[in-house]
C-alpha cells in the first residue's frame, strides 16, 4: 500500500487525480482504520491530517466556518458552536465516546455519508454549505445536494471537502437533536431527528419549521411536507399527531441489524412529535394543548 | 514500504519503522513492547486500548500509527511514579475494581485523563469519561467507587 501525507490541499488533490479510485482519504481514521483491518486495504492512503489550517472553527460571513479536520470534541469545546449552533453542539455531544470524539473529524463524518452520521441531519436543518474543492477549482453547494447515497457524495474520488459553512440560525429560533439508540451516545443512531423552528411575533404559531431525518433513507433527508404542514400554525395535539405520521411517511427506512424498518418508522413518528413539542414549549412557554 | 517515525511514550523517545497501514495499538504492543495497551474489539468500541495522545484519551486501535509521529503518548505503564502507583491504580486495588482485569488498563487511563482535566468530577463527568470503556464482567459500581476514592486522595 502506498502512503502519502500531503502538506497542502493542492498536493492532496493532485494525489487523488493521480490515484483515482485506488486512493482512500484518511483524517481521524475511526472508520477508515476499521475498513483497512476488515475490508480490502486501499491501493493508497492519502492522510490529510497534517494539512495545516483545515481544523479552524471561526466566525465568517454571518455564520461559522468549520474546517473539516476539526474533531467532534473540538466542536463540543468551541464556545462559538455551543452558543451559536446549539443544534450542532448537541449532535457532537451525543456522538460516540470521548475517545472517538477526540479522534473523529466532522469532515470524516460528512464524507463518510452514512445516513446515520450524527452531524448530518443537523447540517441539513441548519442549511449549511459544503466547500468542495477539485484540482480545477472550488465551489460551494448545499448539503442537500452533496449527499448522493450511502457512502456517495458529490466529491466522487477526486474532490476534497475543504470547509463547512453554517449560517447562524434566526434569532429566537429553537432546535433539538433527538437520537434513538440502545446504548446512548456509544451506539450508532437507529434514528436521529433534528427539529428547528421559530415562533411568530405574538408567539401563537410556529414559523420556518425545519425537520431533518437521519438513518431512515439512503441519505440524511429533510421532511418538506411535514415542515409545510406545521409551519405557520399553532401546535395542538392533533397537529402534532398528524406531523409525526407525516414525517414517518416521508422516511424510507431499511431493516438492518440495529432495527427493523417498521420500528424505525415508529421512532421517526415519536421523535418528530417530541421535537416539535419541545420547540413549541421553548418558543411559546406553553405546553401543547 | 517502511515508514520511520519518532515519538515519545511515557517520556521515552523512540524511533522505529512501521508499515503505513499499522494501527497505533499494534505498533505500541508489537514494535515498542507496551503490552499494557490491550487489544480487544479492534474497532474503537470497547476502550481496552485507550491511551493518552497529546493530552487526550483516544482508542489506539483506530488511530493510524503514522499519526503518532511527533506525538507525546502515555500508556498505563507510564502513570506510576516509580514504585508508587498512580492514585487511580491504587484505588482500583483498594476498592476491588478489578475482576478479570482485561479492561482495567483502558479504564485506568481514561480515569487518569479525567482527573487530569478536573480535580473533583461529578458522577456525570465519570460516566462520560468511561462511556467508551466496556467492562464485560460488569464491575462498574466498584470502578465508580475507585475514581471517587482516587479523587479524594488526590485532593
Amino acid at each position: 500500500m502506498d502512503y502519502f501525507e500531503p502538506k497542502t490541499v493542492d498536493e492532496a488533490l493532485s494525489l487523488l487525480d493521480q490515484h483515482g479510485e485506488q486512493a482512500e482519504v484518511i483524517a481521524g481514521g475511526t472508520d477508515v482504520m476499521v475498513d483497512i483491518k476488515y475490508s480490502d486495504e486501499p491501493g493508497c492512503l492519502v492522510n490529510i491530517k497534517r494539512i495545516p489550517d483545515l481544523n479552524a472553527i471561526r466566525e465568517s460571513n454571518g455564520g461559522v466556518h468549520i474546517g473539516p479536520l476539526a474533531t467532534i470534541h473540538e466542536l463540543e469545546e468551541s464556545e462559538l458552536v455551543r452558543k451559536r449552533l446549539p443544534l450542532l453542539w448537541s449532535a457532537a455531544h451525543q456522538f460516540a465516546s470521548l475517545q472517538i470524539r477526540n479522534t473523529a473529524t466532522i469532515g470524516g463524518n460528512i464524507c463518510r455519508a452514512s445516513p446515520s452520521g450524527e452531524t448530518l441531519a443537523p447540517l441539513l436543518v441548519l442549511e449549511a454549505e459544503a466547500e468542495v474543492t477539485f484540482s480545477d477549482g472550488a465551489r460551494t453547494e448545499p448539503f442537500s445536494a452533496f449527499f448522493k447515497g450511502p457512502g456517495e457524495t458529490s466529491l466522487g474520488s477526486k474532490g476534497l471537502l475543504t470547509g463547512i459553512n453554517v449560517p447562524y440560525p434566526a434569532d429566537g429560533s429553537h432546535a433539538v437533536y433527538l437520537k434513538h439508540a440502545v446504548r446512548g451516545p456509544m451506539d450508532i443512531a437507529m434514528v436521529g431527528v433534528a427539529v428547528m423552528a421559530t415562533a411568530n411575533a405574538d408567539k401563537s404559531a410556529l414559523d420556518d419549521v425545519r425537520i431533518g431525518l437521519g438513518a431512515v433513507a439512503p441519505t440524511p433527508v429533510r421532511a418538506p411536507k411535514t415542515e409545510a404542514l406545521v409551519s405557520g400554525k399553532a401546535l395542538d395535539a392533533a397537529l402534532v399527531k398528524e406531523a409525526g405520521a407525516s414525517a414517518a411517511s416521508e422516511s424510507s427506512p431499511i431493516t438492518d441489524q440495529r432495527s427493523s424498518g417498521e420500528y424505525r418508522g415508529w421512532i421517526v413518528d415519536a421523535l418528530t412529535r417530541r421535537g416539535l413539542e419541545q420547540c413549541w414549549q421553548a418558543l411559546t412557554g406553553k405546553e401543547v394543548a | 514500504m517502511g515508514l520511520e517515525i519518532k515519538l515519545t511514550v511515557n517520556g521515552n523517545t523512540h524511533t522505529a519503522e512501521l508499515e503505513p497501514s499499522t494501527a497505533l495499538v499494534d505498533f505500541l504492543r508489537d514494535t515498542l513492547g507496551y503490552k499494557g495497551v490491550k487489544l480487544c474489539c479492534n474497532t474503537g468500541e470497547c476502550g481496552a486500548c485507550t491511551i493518552i495522545m497529546d493530552g487526550k484519551p483516544v482508542n489506539s486501535c483506530v488511530v493510524l500509527g503514522a499519526d503518532a509521529a511527533g506525538a507525546d503518548l502515555v500508556t498505563v505503564e507510564g502513570i506510576a511514579d516509580g514504585d508508587e502507583l498512580h492514585p487511580v491504580q491504587q484505588a482500583f486495588i483498594d476498592t476491588g475494581a478489578v475482576q478479570c482485569g482485561y479492561c482495567t488498563p483502558g479504564f485506568i487511563v481514561s480515569l487518569k485523563a479525567l482527573l487530569d482535566r478536573t480535580k473533583s468530577p461529578t458522577a456525570e463527568d465519570v460516566e462520560e469519561a468511561i462511556s467508551g470503556n466496556i467492562c464485560r464482567c460488569t464491575g462498574y459500581t466498584k470502578i465508580f467507587d475507585a475514581v471517587e476514592l482516587a479523587a479524594k486522595r488526590m485532593a
